[in-house]
């Protein structure tokens, strides 16, 4: 596919898979400290996803992506509120259960073992999930996150925010583009957080044309929009995208004011 | 290599750390609830289902600074029926799989949560202990080296409140003595390049293939010539050569550079029952970027010794490993209610719609004004229950219907929040069937129902009743405060006057909607005459329209001030239904007039909400050419009247009257006076109000009055049944 003005942004699902299949690749070259994206096929296909085109089943999927957190005092404060929110379930159990005090004291104590290491608090972590889903309505692509604690209690989504760098709070806050909601994951059937789809073939449009100086040996829409399209949708949820994956890839788009977050790991 | 002088060192064991995935809960959710009823037997993974699933998963530590957590997930639990080929499909995917070795593990779910508390955490431990101890001794864990780092997990499932209590436990065999410890470092200090090299390639290799990724227990011989080579356990016999380096390797999925994992414990408990091991070198394996890291991984060599008692076959060893919840000896709990609780979702979905259209078309729309606003439905018919569902629509979420009706046999089809079973046996009464409905429709909504007759002029009570209109009269006034918005939806003319005068009384944001047969008319009432100061309200704090007409009513102009629904009226609301005909009296309008009207009243709220000036914003008129609005909703008119016959509409403003029965400042000065005993003058005398107001003069004058609108009355305002 050449870009030409009549391009409206969009992508076929079959596109799609092309451009899956080069993120991933181009991720696991430019970045292998990261988890890798991986694509996940989709043994049963929600009866309202109708597509001809069976090898687009799946999705694409980053996971176990952890974030320590950077600000020591937004940090803690996290940390003392999930404690007092355990102390309340505490309380609550004590409350309802008759047997409170099998609550602290179960039964025979174990035995001393001074074979176990006792660790002091490990710093509290916040994992993130990303799927990349097809919508067929909107024939773009669709970022599906979570945010979880390492026990598996998800964050809601002011925790998320608070995990976020400035500048995605301003991108969320003041983009025409970005709109953070709560929808069902398509092939999970779950909850997922996302950045609605509604706008997505606008802004894709003007990334793609907008450049003067697109080079007729240049990559090919297909196996750039992805990750194009990561880098700006990346940048409103936090997601550190490589910059040597950005150069390239969508010649509108300034190197220098993707912002990289600093407390992604490396 | 010992150093002789020193105490020895106690070889200490990081714990393994347990995570659940959400998916976790909500597969055990629902296994409950289809499945296992209220069977508390232990729900063993492996061995009792044909598919081979697996209850944990963990791999090695693949980052300096974090550990890996032993991790359940959906396809951790049996398939829910009608599911087998996508989890088959999903198992044999996750086979092999390097980044999920599979744990067996054992769950534990109680019925309740006294019975979650009264479990014997001991003794499970020491069953759990007791197999692996039995998979030792029978050299299964020689064959099937997962067995080792069995686990244990006990829950209750609180499915009403979407809260999960859990508690983990990862059984290990204590050794007594414990191990103590000759030395551990960096695996990259213990070896020439070429042996790392080897065995970092041989690594790498075991890890890639599918038949051995997952089999997180290994030998490693390192032959003279720098070869490295990896065993599973059960070539023991085949690493006995003499010259070759053995070590016992296992994935470590700990991070820590001075302790090894938990998985190493019941590994060296194998290593002394079985091979009668004393000193044994390990190779703690962890990796970075999915490659083999040996400065990540540690080797060690430690002292072991077989426990006495562990000769005796009929042996239960002790043992340890209930997990600890930061630091402590107590139970987990996890909320998902967020995420499973469907009233919670309802409500997020039903917000989503608005939100967009913020997003998209309307970014001042104020979400919190409208789910905090108020709104009092005086008539549940079908113009209330329409409203009522227009409400919901834009957000509103706390609805008050106030009606003296049952449901009748022919009011479901119509009155869209009804349906056939609210007819029978009598019928229900309409403002709780009402609120029942709007309940299914969205268990969020705050609804009310108020089962009360509305008292009318020209319809005089007896002195028996006296009291309790009087009675009636009162909880209207007090509802009327204690709202934001009224509504006027009833069905005759005389019983919207007292919610009027009630309305311009206390400034309440007040639209009337009034139907013909193919005819409406829908109508904003302007600000009340007076100031309305709080002390006149019963009770209840400020609300919000209240703050809203505080602000500038003092100085309105009369003149300028919006018209009611009588004051463009020469008589003075009196029984509408006693002088006609039958045909006249069963008042019938075409279905799409009330749909139409409600729809229209709705969104007149929400444009008065959304105007700065409120409920004091002057009426616009429709104007030819579109986008003469300031706001971004649009012109927010007076009044709007329609008609099906010509499918037209137009837009007029009425002024308010001095002469009016319901809204002037005569009216409400005298009510304000005079209170309930002007209230009931005004319903027993059918010419008080005209009196009072010189209507009665008026009229024999002959004078017209100026609107802006037709002034020929309107004598179709009733709405349907
Ligand atoms: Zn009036």
């Amino acid at each position: 596919m050449d870009i030409c003005s009549s391009w409206d942004g969009t992508l076929s699902s079959s596109d799609f898979r092309v451009a899956a299949t080069t993120l991933s690749k181009k991720w696991k070259v430019i970045n292998p400290v990261f988890p890798p994206w991986t694509w996940v096929p989709c043994p049963r296909r929600p009866f309202w996803v109708a597509s001809s085109d069976s090898e687009v089943d799946g999705y694409l999927s980053l996971e176990n992506f952890y974030q320590l957190s950077s600000n020591e005092v937004g940090h803690r404060c996290s940390i003392e509120t999930q404690a007092l929110n355990n102390l309340v379930d505490v309380l609550c159990s004590y409350k309802s259960s008759p047997a409170k005090e099998e609550l602290v004291n179960c039964g025979k104590e174990e035995p001393v073992d001074n074979a176990t290491l006792v660790q002091s608090d490990d710093q509290e972590m916040h994992f993130y999930d990303f799927h990349i889903v097809y919508s067929n309505s909107y024939r773009v692509p669709v970022l599906y996150f979570r945010g979880y604690q390492s026990d598996g209690q998800l964050l809601a989504l002011d925790e998320i925010e608070r995990d976020l760098p400035l500048n995605s709070l301003k991108i969320l806050r003041e983009s025409k583009w970005t709109f953070m909601t709560q929808e069902e994951h398509p092939y999970l059937n779950r909850p997922w957080y996302t950045l609605h789809p509604c706008g997505t073939s606008e802004w894709m449009k003007l990334l793609f044309l907008g450049g003067d100086s697109q080079t007729k040996d240049g990559p090919t829409i297909q196996q750039q929009y992805l990750v194009s399209w990561l880098s700006v949708v990346g940048q409103a949820v936090g997601l550190r995208i490589p910059l040597e994956m950005i150069n390239n890839s969508c010649p509108l788009y300034p190197v220098n004011s993707v912002t990289l977050s600093n407390e992604v790991n490396d | 290599m010992v150093e002789e002088e020193r105490a020895p060192v106690i070889l200490q064991f990081a714990p393994f750390q347990s995570a659940v995935d959400e998916g976790f809960w909500r597969r055990l959710s629902s296994l409950k609830l289809d499945t296992l009823g209220i069977d508390q037997s232990p729900i063993t993974i492996t061995g009792k289902f044909e598919l081979n699933l697996f209850a944990g998963f963990y791999s090695p530590c693949s980052h300096p600074q974090v550990s890996n957590h032993l991790t359940l997930l959906p396809e951790s639990l049996p398939p829910e029926p009608g599911e087998e080929s996508s989890s088959s499909a999903a198992a044999a995917v996750s086979r092999g799989n390097r980044n999920r070795c599979p744990v067996p593990g054992t769950l534990y779910n109680t019925n309740t949560l006294e019975s979650y508390y009264a479990l014997d955490k001991q003794s499970l431990l020491k069953a759990e202990a007791r197999k692996i101890w039995e998979d030792i001794s029978s050299g299964k864990a020689e064959e099937e080296s997962a067995v080792l780092s069995r686990f244990l997990l006990i829950s209750f499932a609180d499915l009403k409140k979407w809260s999960f209590h859990y508690w983990f436990a990862f059984p290990a065999l204590v050794l007594d003595p414990p191990a103590t410890l000759i030395d551990l470092k960096p695996a990259s200090q213990c070896f020439t390049l070429e042996e790392a090299e080897s065995l970092s390639a041989a690594c790498n290799e075991w890890r890639n293939s599918s038949l051995t990724a997952d089999v997180p227990f290994f030998l490693v011989t390192i032959a003279s010539d720098s070869h490295a080579t990896i065993w599973p356990l059960r070539d023991w016999a085949a690493c006995q050569g003499d010259g070759q380096k053995l070590l016992f390797g296992f994935y470590d999925p700990c991070h820590l550079p001075n302790n090894p994992g938990w998985p190493l414990r019941n590994f060296l408990a194998l290593i002394c029952l079985r091979w009668n091991m004393e000193k044994v070198r390990f190779l703690c394996y962890r990796e970075k970027h999915g490659f083999a890291d040996l400065g990540l991984s540690l080797v060690g060599e430690a002292l072991v010794s077989v426990p006495q008692g562990w000769k005796d076959p009929h042996c239960v060893p002790n043992a340890v490993g209930w997990e600890l919840n930061r630091g402590k000896k107590v139970s987990r709990c996890i909320s998902l209610r967020q995420s499973m609780d469907p009233t919670r979702l309802a409500i997020s979905a039903a917000d989503l719609n608005l939100k967009l259209m913020r997003w998209r078309a309307l970014p001042s729309l104020n979400l919190n004004n409208l789910s905090s606003i108020k709104c009092l439905l005086l008539g549940a018919g079908t113009l209330g229950c329409q409203v009522a569902r227009m409400l919901m629509a834009w957000g509103v979420r706390k609805i008050t219907l106030l009606d003296s009706g049952r449901v009748a046999m022919s009011n479901p089809v119509r009155q869209s929040l009804y349906t056939f079973e609210d007819c029978l046996n009598g019928g229900n009464m309409k403002a709780m069937a009402a609120v029942n409905s709007l309940e299914r429709i969205l268990p969020a909504v705050e609804a009310e129902g108020i089962v009360m007759a509305i008292p009318m002029p020209g319809h005089p009570v007896s002195t028996q009743e006296e009291n309790s209109v009087l009675e009636d009269c009162r909880h209207l006034q007090d509802l009327i405060t204690s709202h934001d918005a009224v509504f006027l939806l009833t069905d005759t003319r005389e019983s919207r006057w007292l919610p009027t005068l009630l309305c311009a009384n206390s400034n309440r944001i007040t639209i009337t909607a009034a139907l013909g047969f193919d005819s409406y008319v829908v109508m904003r009432h302007g600000a009340g005459p007076l100031n309305y100061s709080s002390d006149i309200k019963s009770e209840g704090e400020e609300t919000l329209s209240a703050q809203m007409g505080n602000l500038s009513t003092g100085g309105t102009d009369e003149r300028l001030r919006l018209g009611c629904y009588f004051c463009n009226d020469v008589v003075a609301p009196i029984d509408s239904t006693a002088n006609r005909t039958l045909d006249q009296q069963c008042t019938v309008t075409r279905p799409g007039i009330a749909p139409i009207a409600s729809a229209i009243a709705v969104e007149l709220l929400v444009g008065i909400l959304h105007h700065p000036d409120g409920m004091l914003a002057p009426g616009e008129i429709a104007t030819s050419h579109s986008g003469s609005s300031e706001q971004p909703l649009g012109i927010l008119p007076h009044q709007i009247r329609g008609s099906l016959s010509q499918y037209s509409q137009m837009t007029l403003v009425g002024h308010s009257s001095n002469s009016c029965t319901a809204c002037c400042s005569t009216v409400v000065s005298e009510y304000r006076r005079r209170g309930m005993d002007f209230v009931l003058q005004a319903i027993n005398h059918p010419t008080y109000l005209e009196d009072l107001t010189g209507l009665t003069e008026l009229m024999k004058s002959t004078s017209s009055f100026e609107v802006d609108w037709d002034d020929e009355t309107d004598e179709n305002d009733n709405d349907g049944i």
